[in-house]
């Protein structure tokens, strides 16, 4: 992504939100945007496969024996 | 350690014996643990809030029950502090935050802090930490940085900077605090002072203001594994103020004998050497070598240590912007700028990236029980480098130079986005700063991690050195690329 077009993303998405990015903030959240992009980049790289899901919000390990 | 209960050295274990036994009363503990407070905490600045009038009152009620022939529990008289996300009754629950002191004071204590109390323990007070806990360095922008006790020019580590700084520096034997990424395994590491991170859902987070609900755990630190371990029991119970914590009985540790014989220890290679510093290896080399004639040593290789660290990076920048929404769009300019732009950016992420990184946490998990059928017991440096100078805003990293506020914690990461209990203890090579080394066990084996600790510490090859002035001349860790202005 060109610096212009994460600045349109920046201002669309954070308007989507309600968040106000002001100026003097900007280049501090381009730069960690930039850093998690990296991040999901590495992410597409791992061979998930279709059935392998895990979005429930609360995260479980084995041997919990509760179910609340 | 020492047996002399009233000395800043003494461990838990000294100090309760000594009360049980009445050789001192735990309004004398309390009393010099609250003068060492106030004579060393300016220099440190590791506590927000000192209870002195509470301290001083649970200590009398200790020695009343004493006197009237009650039993006291394992911790009696043992003076502790808690992390500033702890809600303690009076105080607001700042989370390191300006925010936050808007809120009401706390009208009842934390979970794991009544743990504490019910067990003996006595409250000095409440510890410093990164603005809600988005921190690896000790630095913050409204209560200043929190200093390392073993040279005060140099981070402390965080989130839980308070926290190790303060049992490093002898003025709270035992602390409190939580880890998301590393926040107990950092400033444990940096401040040469032993920290368990369980299993998520071991400990119950019941009163505690959270930060990525999805990665959030709480621990204590100590001086020794003993009183880490005897912190750990104190703690442990089921808790429905927390919808994670587990029912499963609790699993006492402490009185374990230092058995180790028969474990098979995996020593981590690949990304977790490539990540770390040659004090860092040096460290792992020496705990390695410690272990060796008792155990079965491998070579490991955890090959979705990246991806796993990437998906906790994702969901912690999501997950804790989504929780501070409001915060971000009435008062951003009143968070520290160093977590106000990161929390910024986490409230624009697309949903695709974050529900990959829940499915990557998930299949990272599965890859490391398979590890752990080979092996028991896995080890790493707990951090890349030991502390670097206050300030520094990069970290040189396998030949790169990156940002240190997000990458100080990288090896500390990959366990607590998958959940796995981790004891870090410190290893403190001749002349130099202390660095930590990661024992991570499968989960719910906090037992196994804490024997091989205390191991570690009888062999002389972990043990939390008191602080002593150190010369100009000790280099900067090598891994140090920059401090900016």
């Amino acid at each position: 992504m060109t610096g212009v077009q994460q600045d349109a993303y920046i201002d669309a998405v954070s308007g989507m939100v309600g968040l106000t990015i002001a100026e003097t903030w900007r280049p501090g959240v381009r730069r960690f945007l930039g850093i998690a992009a990296g991040m999901a980049s590495v992410l597409e790289a791992v061979p998930l496969a279709d059935d392998d899901l895990a979005l429930a919000p609360v995260y479980r390990l084995p041997g919990v024996t509760h179910d609340r | 350690m020492t047996d002399d209960p009233l000395s800043p050295w003494a461990g838990a274990a000294v100090i309760a014996a000594a009360v049980r036994a009445g050789r001192v009363s735990a309004v004398d503990v309390s009393t010099a643990a609250l003068d060492r407070v106030q004579a060393l905490n300016p220099g440190i600045n590791a506590y927000t809030d000192v209870t002195a009038a509470r301290t001083l009152q649970e200590a009398r009620a200790i020695d009343a029950a004493r006197a009237a022939g009650l039993p006291l529990g394992p911790l009696a008289g043992v003076p502790f502090a808690a992390k500033n996300l702890f809600d303690i009754a009076g105080l607001p629950t700042r989370a390191g935050s300006r925010i936050n002191r808007d809120r009401p004071p706390a009208r009842a204590d934390a979970t794991l802090v009544t743990r504490m109390n019910r067990a003996g323990a006595v409250l000095l007070g409440a510890l410093g930490m990164g603005e809600y806990a988005y921190d690896f360095t000790g630095e913050n922008a409204h209560d200043g940085a929190c200093r390392n006790p073993h040279d005060p020019a140099r981070m402390s580590g965080g989130s839980s900077s308070g926290s190790g700084a303060a049992t490093a520096a002898g003025i709270a034997p035992v602390s409190l605090g939580s880890d998301t990424n590393g926040s107990l395994r950092v400033p444990a590491s940096l401040c040469g002072v032993f920290s368990l991170k369980p299993t998520y859902g071991r400990l119950s987070r019941g009163g505690t203001f959270p930060f990525v609900d999805s990665l959030d755990h709480l621990g204590p630190m100590a001086r020794s594994a003993q009183d880490l371990a005897l912190a750990y029991d104190a703690l442990q119970g089921a808790d429905p103020a927390d919808h994670a914590c587990t029912d499963r009985p609790a699993a006492p540790t402490a009185a374990m004998p230092p058995d180790i014989r028969g474990l098979r220890i995996g020593v981590l290679d690949g990304w977790f050497q490539d990540n770390a510093g040659p004090e860092a290896l040096a460290a792992v080399a020496a705990v390695a070598a410690a272990l060796s004639p008792e155990t079965q040593i491998l070579p490991a290789r955890f090959d979705a240590a990246e991806a796993v660290r990437a998906a906790a990076y994702l969901i912690t920048n999501s997950e804790s912007a989504a929780f501070h929404l409001e915060r971000l769009r009435h008062r951003a300019a009143e968070f520290d700028p160093d977590t106000r732009d990161r929390f910024l950016a986490g409230a624009l992420l697309p949903a695709a990236w974050v529900s990959r990184a829940q499915r990557v946490r998930h299949w990272g998990l599965h890859q490391a029980l398979a590890l752990f059928r080979s092996v028991d017991i896995l080890i790493a440096a707990a951090t890349p480098c030991p502390a670097p100078p206050g300030g520094s805003k990069l970290l040189r990293l396998a030949g790169r130079d990156l940002p240190l506020r997000p990458n100080l914690g990288l090896l500390a990461q990959p366990f607590s986005a998958i959940g796995l209990p981790v004891t870090t203890v410190p290893v403190f090579a001749s002349g130099s700063l202390p660095i930590g080394v990661q024992i991570i066990a499968a989960p719910w084996r906090e037992d196994q991690s804490l024997r091989v600790a205390r191991f570690l510490e009888a062999a002389g090859v972990a043990v939390a050195h008191a602080p002593r002035p150190m010369t100009p001349a000790i280099p900067a860790p090598a891994q140090m690329a920059a401090t900016l202005p």
